[in-house]
């Protein structure tokens, strides 16, 4: 086991790392910027080291500066937690050049699942359904209208030299194919020179449901269930739950064990989640996050497993010791990001936080780094903290929430927390009937009152 | 507010309570306080405490003590000086370019804006770090050989 564990991050998920690492009993080294000397981390734990000034590419995001913390304090361990470093495939590397180890994945599954199209390619290697689709640049305008035609309309045109939306076009019957592929190439040559398209079908109103895995890198890997994070905002998760209000156990079985079994062919080390759209009963791989995510809460609270403990454990190098037997679902998690945001423009609200009173209670959980009279940072993102809440079932989460939601105190900043109030009244919501155009379907309707 | 009357034949009870004023003085150096104001009867009295040693003076109600002890200014935090050199950089400080030779800089020297007056080393690589200023040095803050982090002061310059 480690001797001493560097917290190669910063705010509520430096918190969350550093509180694992006590629970082991590891030595804890807390690297900050200017910016975070005063975050609740750095003064908790047992030693810290200011890497740089606020600008993350100059303090998180340092590599030389953080070898440099390892070197000093004698770090024989980095969590990288999420974001930043964390799949940054030759941070790991450096790392393991100096003998320092990196908790998490190997380099060379970071660099496959960064690289979207590697992914995707691996994933229906691995026996994981991905979107049907050309599978690369499409030839001729007869073979497009083939392939949709077997793949099924709608569909939908991408460019393969881009994104953001340009050379994108849906197509919703055969007879608007040969128009869409004309305009859809004419854009995509003119914003990125190439105009090479390719094809997938396209689902409408699909959710987003990812399942979370654990991997020894021994060949032994389980599924520990799925979160539904289909409300989001600008491809920004919001509110995610598990057990998603879509699946049956049948269908959450099937759907685990194909990716547990696809981690166990590649000796998966660490955490990971692999992300699908799910829709008409089917899933569609999109891709895999290589680290410890956000909303792993949701799955902590369902499964009454620690994942950065687990995390830790095999990256030590022990070998997983949970079997897919072990891991039992009971009731239901909720969990809100609340952020520094006005709740209807989203525009950031940094500053002081002059008044802070948490929820708390039985199935409260506030995992955040903020405290009475803390100011919040304006060059970080803009997450206060994240309320999760768990309930026996689903109907007993929500009241629970709403309980949860309306007791929390933060004043001084604007956060969302009104935006979440909305939610937890709202029809849909309760019945668990959304999708992942939803919440800015609700957004764009401007009933929040301000 | 009373006041001490001329005759003390005529007093029947003291204007002034000494005990009081005993007990607030042993208060003022069991608090570390520098002044206690205390009202009852309509009578008010303030023991302050003074620097110094100056003849006590006993007005009305006003008793004045007098007290060595003097609130010592804080000590000046060598981070705020506005001479300080603060390290650019995580790493190891060494004073001098190899172990065992003489120290770039000593207390006293001299120096020219951009001489080096320390080595940061960071993953075998000696990073020289050069003053930002010509002057004196007229304090090192770091030992030989001690981890600093970024913003560390190292040495001021003046």
């Amino acid at each position: 086991m480690f001797d001493k564990i560097l917290i190669a991050n910063r705010g509520e998920i430096a918190l969350r790392v550093l509180r694992a690492c006590k629970e082991l009993g590891i030595a804890t080294v807390a690297v900050h910027s200017t910016a975070d000397e005063d975050a609740m981390h750095v003064r908790l734990a047992d030693e810290s080291v200011c890497i740089g000034p606020p600008a993350a590419k100059d303090s998180y995001l340092n590599i030389p500066a953080l070898l440099a913390a390892c070197e000093i304090t004698g770090a024989d361990a980095v969590h990288p937690g999420y974001g930043f470093l964390s799949e940054n495939a030759r941070f790991a590397e450096i790392l393991a050049e100096h003998n320092v180890h990196f908790i998490g994945p190997r380099p060379e599954h970071i660099r496959l699942m960064g690289d979207k199209i590697a992914a995707k390619r691996a994933a229906k290697e691995l026996g994981i359904p991905i979107v049907p689709g050309s599978g690369g640049g499409i030839g001729s305008d007869a073979e497009a209208s083939t392939l949709a035609r077997d793949i099924g309309y709608p569909v939908m045109l991408k460019a393969a030299a881009g994104g953001g939306g340009r050379g994108m076009r849906v197509v919703a019957a055969e007879g608007d194919l040969a128009s869409a592929l004309l305009s859809a190439r004419a854009e995509a040559k003119a914003a990125f020179g190439d105009d090479t398209l390719y094809l997938e079908k396209y689902l409408e109103r699909p959710r987003h449901i990812e399942i979370q895995v654990l991997g020894d890198g021994k060949g032994r890997a389980i599924h520990l269930g799925e979160r539904d994070c289909s409300l989001q905002r600008r491809h920004q998760k919001v509110w995610e739950e598990g057990p998603s209000p879509a699946l049956n156990t049948a269908t959450r079985d099937r759907i685990g064990e194909t990716v547990a079994k696809a981690m166990r062919e590649i000796k998966y080390l660490g955490a990971g989640t692999v992300e699908f759209l799910f829709e008409g009963g089917e899933f569609y791989f999109i891709e895999m996050n290589t680290r410890i995510q956000v909303e792993h809460p949701v799955t902590e609270m369902i499964t009454d497993i620690d994942l950065i403990l687990e995390q830790i454990r095999v990256a030590a190098g022990s070998h997983l010791e949970l079997e897919q037997d072990n891991v039992k679902f009971h009731g239901h998690a909720i969990e809100c990001r609340i952020n520094a945001e006005n709740p209807v423009s989203f525009r950031p609200s940094p500053g002081k936080i002059v008044h802070y009173h948490p929820p708390g209670g039985l199935g409260v959980r506030v995992d955040s780094a903020v405290y009475h009279g803390y100011a919040i940072p304006p060059y970080y993102d803009s997450l206060v903290g994240k309320l999760i809440v768990h309930g026996k079932t689903r109907s007993e989460c929500l009241m629970r929430l709403k309980r949860a939601l309306d007791e929390f105190v933060i004043d001084g900043i604007e956060t969302t927390l009104p935006l979440f109030r909305a939610l937890a009244r709202e029809k849909e919501i309760i019945d668990g009937e959304y999708h992942i155009h939803w919440l800015e379907d609700f957004l764009a309707r401007g009933e929040l009152a301000q | 507010m009373a006041r001490r009357p001329a005759n003390p034949s005529t007093r029947k009870s003291p204007a002034v309570d000494h005990n009081v004023i005993r007990e607030l003085a042993k208060l003022l150096e069991e608090t570390g306080l520098t002044e206690i104001e205390f009202e009852r009867d309509g009578v008010s009295i303030r023991v302050a405490r003074q620097t110094g040693v100056p003849a006590p003076r006993a007005r009305s109600a006003d008793v004045t003590l007098a007290a060595p002890a003097a609130a010592l200014p804080p000590p000046l935090d060598p981070a705020q000086h506005p001479g300080v050199v603060a390290s650019p950089m995580v790493g190891t400080a060494y004073l001098g370019p190899t172990p065992g030779a003489r120290p770039f800089v000593e207390v006293g020297s001299q120096v020219k804006a951009g001489e080096t007056l320390i080595i940061i080393e960071a993953m075998k690589t000696m990073n020289q770090i050069p003053t930002p200023r010509s002057g004196t040095v007229i304090q090192i803050l770091v030992e030989d050989g001690q981890p600093v982090e970024y913003g560390e002061p190292l040495m001021i310059i003046e």
